[in-house]
């Protein structure tokens, strides 16, 4: 019994050494799609607040998203991580900040 | 006998006046009934979840002239949509003006344009614009977001330049031997045309090229911090600029006169990738375009449409479809957020409420 658990204890180090690079970029997904999808649900399709809530909305919930709407700048928080987009030009639209 | 040359000559001209959306769509007053249509498209929705048949927006133009428009709030005809994936077949016509003007040609290899491509020297710019560079690629949305290259080109490790992402991925397959749909393919086809410009040209290259000439005002293309358009995601148009694109296509690359995309450019974005396996009910990929062609004795993708519709597709649920024999074009805007709604079903209620016309 013991043995198995530490097959399998050692089988999941394996896989998540393998997937480091994708297991540490995993808790930005959410903050990232959502301050860049939000802003762009905001200042380029020119929907309102409520609806773009709605339209982000993932299976994982956001600890945070503000809008600064004088600057079309967006801040989004979620797992642990932070990440920013902001209106650039008519044409361009909006971008995530680095 | 200058009666005579008079009439004839008004006879020829109503013949060849083709309607142009210039400035606005045209109308048809064609007194056609849209309820079996409306009803698939537009379901009343009792609950607010998101499942279902969501339309934003429908929008049917035959011959040049709107047939019938459609929109859910808060989506209307002015608003700017989100595209998603049609950009892609939009940055291939947007190609095709390129192409038209000597800049490039279907066997030039990538990394002519676009140097970081060196790496993979046997990319061809045909091989791209078929998804099927031979790169390695995972494209999910959602479902696996850890193993999405997608995900992380767009949100993470790639967002700062897409092309460089793409072209730092390892090989899988040998170019030009593989399908695999892939948005890191389009945004090296956005790479290699920035390099095919002075550096001072690409920002308007899109609006130059192609927008301003057919009229579009709506467009915003958003692009990642390396400056290069997001090709394979970041395009927004209202429906009836979308459209444009879609007459544009359907009239084989005319515009008033003017041929502004090649004829034999449309020829290759409507002819099969032949190395592509056929997906029962799924459409088949071309030039960037997808078809209703059937490739290798298998059924037709859509069986109530004609084989030679093809259309551009784009995330929960964006389309441009184009039937050329029928001239007609379809916009369809959406937020689909599951997979229930069918292309074979809308453009079979389409045509019959066509075939419906004066009965």
């Amino acid at each position: 019994m013991k043995r198995m658990l530490l097959l399998v204890l050692a089988g999941l180090l394996y896989w998540a050494w393998q997937e480091r690079q994708a297991l540490a970029d995993f808790p930005g997904i959410l903050s990232a799609y959502s301050a860049k999808e939000y802003c762009s649900c905001r200042f380029v399709m020119g929907f309102e607040q409520a609806y773009c809530l709605g339209y982000v909305q993932q299976w994982l919930p956001l600890s945070s998203l503000e809008e600064n709407s004088q600057q079309r700048q967006v801040t989004a928080e979620g797992l642990g991580r932070r990440n920013q987009a902001a209106w650039q030009s008519q044409r361009e639209g909006c971008r995530l900040l680095p | 006998m200058k009666a005579l040359l008079l009439i004839l000559a008004m006879i020829t001209g109503c013949a060849w006046a083709e309607e142009w959306p210039q400035p606005d769509w045209p109308i048809d007053k064609a007194n056609l009934n849209w309820q079996a249509v409306d009803a698939y498209a537009f379901p009343a929705n009792p609950t607010s979840e998101r499942s279902g048949i969501r339309t934003d927006a429908l929008l049917i133009i035959r011959d040049g002239r709107i047939l019938h428009e459609r929109y859910a709030a808060p989506t209307t005809a002015a608003t700017a949509h989100l595209t998603w994936s049609v950009s892609k077949s939009v940055l291939a016509t947007l190609l095709g003006v390129a192409q038209g003007e000597g800049r490039f040609q279907l066997q030039d290899p990538v990394a002519r344009f676009y140097p970081a491509m060196g790496a993979h020297p046997g990319v061809r710019m045909a091989d791209l614009l078929h998804w099927a560079s031979g790169l390695d690629w995972q494209e999910d949305y959602e479902y696996a977001p850890l193993k999405s290259s997608v995900v992380a080109m767009l949100y993470t490790r790639g967002r700062e330049d897409m092309a460089a992402y793409t072209a730092a991925r390892g090989t899988a397959a040998s170019p030009g031997q593989r399908f695999l749909y892939s948005s890191g393919d389009t945004n090296l086809l956005a790479g290699a045309l920035r390099g095919m410009l002075d550096a001072g040209q690409y920002a308007d290259y899109p609006w130059h090229a192609l927008f301003t000439p057919l009229g579009i005002d709506s467009a915003v293309w958003e692009r990642d911090r390396a400056g290069t358009y997001v090709g394979s995601s970041y395009l927004y148009l209202s429906a009836r600029d979308l459209a444009r694109i879609g007459l544009l296509m359907q009239r084989d690359g005319q515009w008033q006169g003017r041929q502004l995309l090649p004829k034999a450019w449309v020829a290759f974005n409507r002819t099969p990738f032949a190395l592509a396996q056929p997906v029962p009910g799924e459409a088949n990929p071309g030039g960037h375009w997808w078809l209703n062609q059937p490739l290798g004795g298998a059924q037709r993708p859509w069986p109530n449409a004609p084989a030679d519709t093809y259309a551009a597709f784009g995330h929960w649920g964006q389309a441009l479809y184009v039937l050329p024999a029928q001239k007609l074009v379809i916009v369809r805007y959406a937020d689909d957020r599951d997979g229930s709604y069918r292309h074979d079903e809308l453009l079979k209620r389409v045509l019959a409420a066509l075939a419906g016309e004066g009965a």
